[in-house]
């Protein structure tokens, strides 16, 4: 009955599981979520709860070019995957530079939006309510774009001195699925502050 | 390297310098000496925790008593529920879920070593930070150190106006960090299930201990990431100026209500899950049976899970929040009994007919079954939110949710202690000393929170400093905090047994208690790597198989 | 079968030495600086600055512990390996529904649901005498206790006049709620009267409708006021003790059935199929 001692017998059992990255990155996405999600209940319930302006119709415009920047950038991050999987390194990195290009861009266009609404439309975090739920909620992706540029980078750096390579494909899917969530989260947060709140 | 002048002489373990040892489990990324280490962070804050509950109970013997000050009672209070809850219970749970889950879906380690290091060390200096504010929060205003705002930490108490220095900022800070901790931990516990199980063990033949502790793990990323949110939305209002709970600027203190209890309560869930894991584990090695209905068991752990998303706002019902939502959280709440009143019967079912055995972990088990079940229905009666409005903020309440925790996961938490200790030290405890922690403890359980039911009914209110004679709640009072006294001379039997049986224990060997889980394959205290050869399985308990090889299951 | 369970995956014995993660204190490095950076929220911004500083360190530490590839370290095996071994080599092996033997898996036997329902009617009729013999006792006649029991749907009949009085309704009110409680608890007494080790007429006929009794007489006055306000417990009592005996006795009396749920599916299915009895392994418990 010594676990050691039995002898092999000719079949295995047949056993495939899936990646722990993957799973690991799922369940991040799932916590990141849960975040984001108290953060629009937030905002949701507190439009319109202002005592004093200004008011998003006032002062809010909508950032459409931004906002396609940052949603296609989701689609080179794909490309830039697929062409990693197929082999093709150079591709990949052509692909990964407009990504960083495109959430560079989408950031820049955060800030600039701030620094109208900071120092012409006199609208800080603490000057209402919908000061307060509108910095935190698009800060709070605004950050999350920044780790997820700061991880490509890094990504990039090393393609930069040459060492990535078709076998780190996986690692390089399951990091495109964190800049694929924080795209998600802009589409909802766009519709939550630009559309409903308005 | 000059240390070796430091080792220490005679205790048998210091073969290396005990420098060198440190170093090693500073820098430590396997699962079991992580676990070891939040169990022994966990026991060293039950000590803080369960001092602070003494003076709690001190102050309440009589009526009109100053053994403390009201400051200091408020602070005593707030720190003893978020040690209890965030730097006692979660860690322990997570250390035993650290040590266990690997050894018995038969993996080497966690799915991810270093984030698991990293989670560990962010709980600890978490609680570290928070009882930092004893000496540090003192600030300039003078405004007092610990934190007293209540564990729950209600707006607008929290706010700059009503809350001065930094006493709250140190206990949001300090929860923040062990959360970030709890949420690593969870994403490793999840990823370990689903990825490192070893071949042939497929999710139903996983030992239910793996299964409850997954759906705790899920439960931590969805229920700790909501408080993780508020608790920066309360650094927004504290730090820069925000108005999230501001109801002066058109914020809602409601708001904050709904944020914690949509953390507060799954966390019960997530404390009672693994209570429920071990009580799976120990009850049918102790009784010759295996367990009883695993496919309704684990259907009923999942249902917990999404039931218990949908429950929060019954923590709420005095806020009025309308007849709706009261009437659809009354009905959540009688919803939840059902999978857990299904998981008592399937234990209780286990036990029928067996061979009971009754050594100290049954014993905590069988105590178990029967306080939760109390403490269960007193859930139901305060579920109900006419009842509720009644004895909400009560002593009833106060109560009911120690039953809980204490008569429930405690009590399971002991029986795991019992359990497993022979495999992580490789020695076995005293079973008389066993014994006489399991009476102590159980004795002063009842004399403590059976009581402390009947002043709540008669409306003694909870988080009160002192109250007036005469009122029929002096003896109450005096019946319980006795009953504290016997819960801590066994707890002190508890470690005065675990300790000595470290050093002075009879060895033991792998399998002391013939049971049927992978853990108890390989040699106590397991290896580093666990298993020289990854087991592969064909049934739920493969040491059955392999002890009974012509009766498999 | 059962010899292969737990072998080794490989082609060869256990290897002599094993990789595991590397030791590594980057993560503590990372998480006090991570504290550090919030401590500082609370005493000063250079605290925030040197957790940040660790942080950033602790993580550039971490990624070159895992880019490119993961650091491990070897670690020996030792030779002992423990033996899996019982002392409780015997398992009770039972005889029925299949040719071989298998393992006997508790309960062996249950009564039927019809068995809780044969008792809880039987039960009913008993309590109904009994509670028909009280009303006549009484002086209030046949109808009273039957009113009193359907008294919570008609508030308006107050006085003993009206409670002893037919009422086609009330009659038929009372039936429904009679019959139901008698066939629910009967079903109760089918399922656990098995399971009772000793005295099973004790605990059912006497125990149970005393327990049951307590119950209701602290509840009743919010479920039938009317009744709470009249009743008779002594009565009451004696009442839930004809109806458990009766039960218990109609119960137990009935003939017990195998239980299935631990046969392999052939034999369940009633499907003649030779050497059967291990091939479910999923069912098993």
């Amino acid at each position: 009955m010594n676990a050691t001692a039995i002898t092999v017998t000719e079949h295995r059992i047949e056993w495939d599981r899936p990646d722990r990255g993957r799973v690991g990155m799922f369940s991040l996405i799932g916590a990141e979520s849960a975040i984001f999600t108290i953060f629009v209940v937030a905002y949701l319930f507190y439009i319109g709860k202002s005592l004093t302006g200004p008011t998003p119709k006032d002062v809010l415009s909508v950032p459409v070019f931004y906002t396609i920047c940052l949603l296609s950038s989701s689609l080179t991050i794909h490309l830039a995957a697929k062409s990693l999987r197929r082999g093709s390194v150079g591709t990949f990195g052509a692909w990964w530079f407009a990504t960083i290009a495109l959430g560079a861009t989408f950031l820049y266009g955060t800030a600039t939006e701030w620094h109208r609404l900071i120092y012409q439309e006199g609208l800080t975090i603490s000057t209402n309510l919908f000061g307060t739920t509108y910095y935190s909620l698009v800060g709070l992706h605004g950050f999350h774009v920044i780790v997820g540029l700061l991880a490509l980078s890094i990504v990039m750096t090393f393609f930069l001195m040459g060492k990535v390579k078709s076998e780190h494909a996986e690692r390089v899917d399951v990091l495109s699925l964190y800049w694929h969530f924080v795209d998600a989260v802009w589409v909802v947060v766009f519709t939550v502050v630009y559309v409903l709140g308005r | 390297m000059s240390t070796d002048a430091i080792a220490l002489p005679g205790t048998g373990l210091a073969s290396r310098p005990i420098v060198v040892r440190l170093h090693e489990w500073v820098t430590t990324v396997d699962h079991k000496r992580l676990g070891i280490l939040y169990i022994i962070y966990a026991l060293v804050f039950l000590l803080i925790a369960g001092i602070e509950a003494i003076v709690i109970r001190i102050q309440l013997i009589r009526p009109h008593n100053d053994f403390v000050s009201p400051q200091v009672f408020n602070r005593m209070f707030t720190m003893h529920g978020t040690t209890m809850i965030f730097f006692v219970v979660m860690p322990v749970l997570f250390g035993f879920a650290n040590y266990l889950l690997p050894l018995m879906i038969g993996a080497r380690d966690m799915a991810f070593p270093r984030l698991n290091a990293f989670s560990f060390w962010m709980t600890a200096f978490g609680g570290l930070l928070l009882y930092f504010s004893l000496v540090g929060a003192n600030g300039l205003y003078g405004a007092g150190n610990a934190p007293d705002v209540g564990w729950f930490a209600y707006a607008p108490l929290t706010s700059q106006t009503f809350s001065l220095g930094h006493s709250t900022d140190f206990w949001i800070l300090g929860i923040l960090v062990s959360g970030f901790g709890s949420i690593g931990v969870a994403i490793n516990i999840v990823s370990t299930v689903i990825c490192m199980r070893c071949p042939g063990m497929t999710l139903a033949k996983m030992p239910l201990f793996a299964w409850l502790n997954f759906v705790m793990a899920g439960l931590v990323i969805l229920a700790v990431s909501p408080l993780t949110a508020a608790q920066i939305m309360l650094l927004v209002d504290r730090y820069l100026g925000g108005h999230f709970f501001d109801t002066q600027a058109g914020g809602s203190a409601v708001m904050w209500m709904h944020f914690f209890w949509i953390f507060g309560h799954p966390e019960v869930y997530v404390l009672v899950l693994p209570a429920f894991a071990f009580v799976s584990e120990i009850v049918p090695v102790f009784s010759r049976k295996p367990i009883f209905g695993y496919s309704v068991m684990v259907g009923a752990t999942v249902a917990i899970g999404f039931i218990s998303m949908s429950v929060w706002a019954h923590h709420m019902f005095t806020v009025g929040m309308g007849a709706n939502a009261n009437t659809f959280f009354v009905l959540s709440t009688m919803a939840i009994a059902v999978p857990t009143g299904i998981k008592i019967f399937n234990w209780l079912a286990t036990m029928w007919g067996g061979k009971i055995d009754f050594k100290t972990p049954m014993l905590f088990c069988i105590a178990f079954l029967f306080q939760f079940l109390v403490a269960g229905l007193t859930g139901v009666m305060l579920g109900t939110a006419p009842f509720n409005w009644h004895l909400g903020n009560s002593y009833f309440v106060v109560a009911h949710f120690h039953y809980v925790i204490v008569g429930g996961i405690l009590f399971a938490l002991f029986g795991a202690f019992y359990y497993w200790f022979p495999k992580m030290s490789g020695k076995m405890y005293n079973e008389t000393l066993g014994k006489l922690h399991f009476w102590l403890f159980f004795i002063g359980f009842h004399l403590t929170f059976d009581f402390m039911h009947i002043p709540g009914l008669l409306g003694m209110p909870r988080r009160i400093y002192t109250y007036e004679p005469g009122r029929g709640w002096d003896t109450w009072n005096l019946i319980v905090t006795i009953g504290v006294f016997f819960q801590a001379a066994g707890i002190l039997v508890f470690l005065g047994n675990f300790i000595w049986s470290y050093f002075r224990g009879e060895s033991v060997g792998s399998d002391p208690w013939d049971a049927w889980t992978l853990e108890w394959s390989t040699n106590s205290p397991p290896p580093v790597y666990n298993f020289a050869t990854i087991p592969e399985v064909k049934s739920r308990r493969p040491l059955w198989d392999l002890k009974h090889p012509d009766d498999p299951d | 079968m059962g010899s292969e369970i737990l072998r080794p995956p490989g082609h060869d014995r256990s290897p002599s030495t094993i990789e595991l993660p590397a030791p590594t204190a980057w993560p503590i490095v990372s998480a006090f600086g991570l504290t550090l950076v919030f401590a500082g929220l609370v005493t000063s911004a250079s605290v925030s600055i040197l957790g940040a500083i660790l942080a950033i360190a602790g993580c550039v530490g971490w990624f070159r512990e895992v880019l490119p590839h993961e650091k491990h370290e070897s670690v020996q095996v030792e030779e002992r390996v423990p033996v899996v071994a019982t002392s409780r080599p015997e398992v009770t092996q039972v005889r029925w529904m299949t040719e071989e033997l298998h393992r006997a898996r508790l309960p062996l036997e249950i009564y039927p649901i019809s068995a809780g329902i044969k008792g809880g009617l039987a039960g009913s009729v008993a309590m109904a005498v009994l509670a028909v013999m009280y009303g006549i006792i009484s002086g209030h006649g046949v109808w009273y206790p039957i009113n009193l029991l359907s008294a919570g749907f008609f508030p308006a009949r107050t006085t003993v006049e009206q409670i002893a009085a037919f009422h086609w309704d009330a009659l038929i009110i009372a039936t429904i709620i009679h019959l139901l409680c008698s066939v629910l608890v009967g079903l109760l007494y089918g399922v656990a009267l098995p399971m009772f080790p000793r005295h099973p007429v004790l605990l059912g006929g006497a125990i149970a409708p005393v327990l049951w009794s307590g119950l209701l007489h602290s509840i009743l006055d919010a479920i039938n006021p009317v009744l709470n306000q009249r009743i008779d417990w002594l009565w009451f009592v004696l009442s839930q003790i004809g109806f458990g005996v009766v039960a218990g006795i109609v119960v137990s009396r009935q003939t017990r059935v195998h239980t299935w749920q631990s046969l392999p599916l052939g034999v369940r299915a009633g499907i003649e199929v030779s050497g059967r009895v291990h091939q479910d392994n999923e069912d098993g418990h």
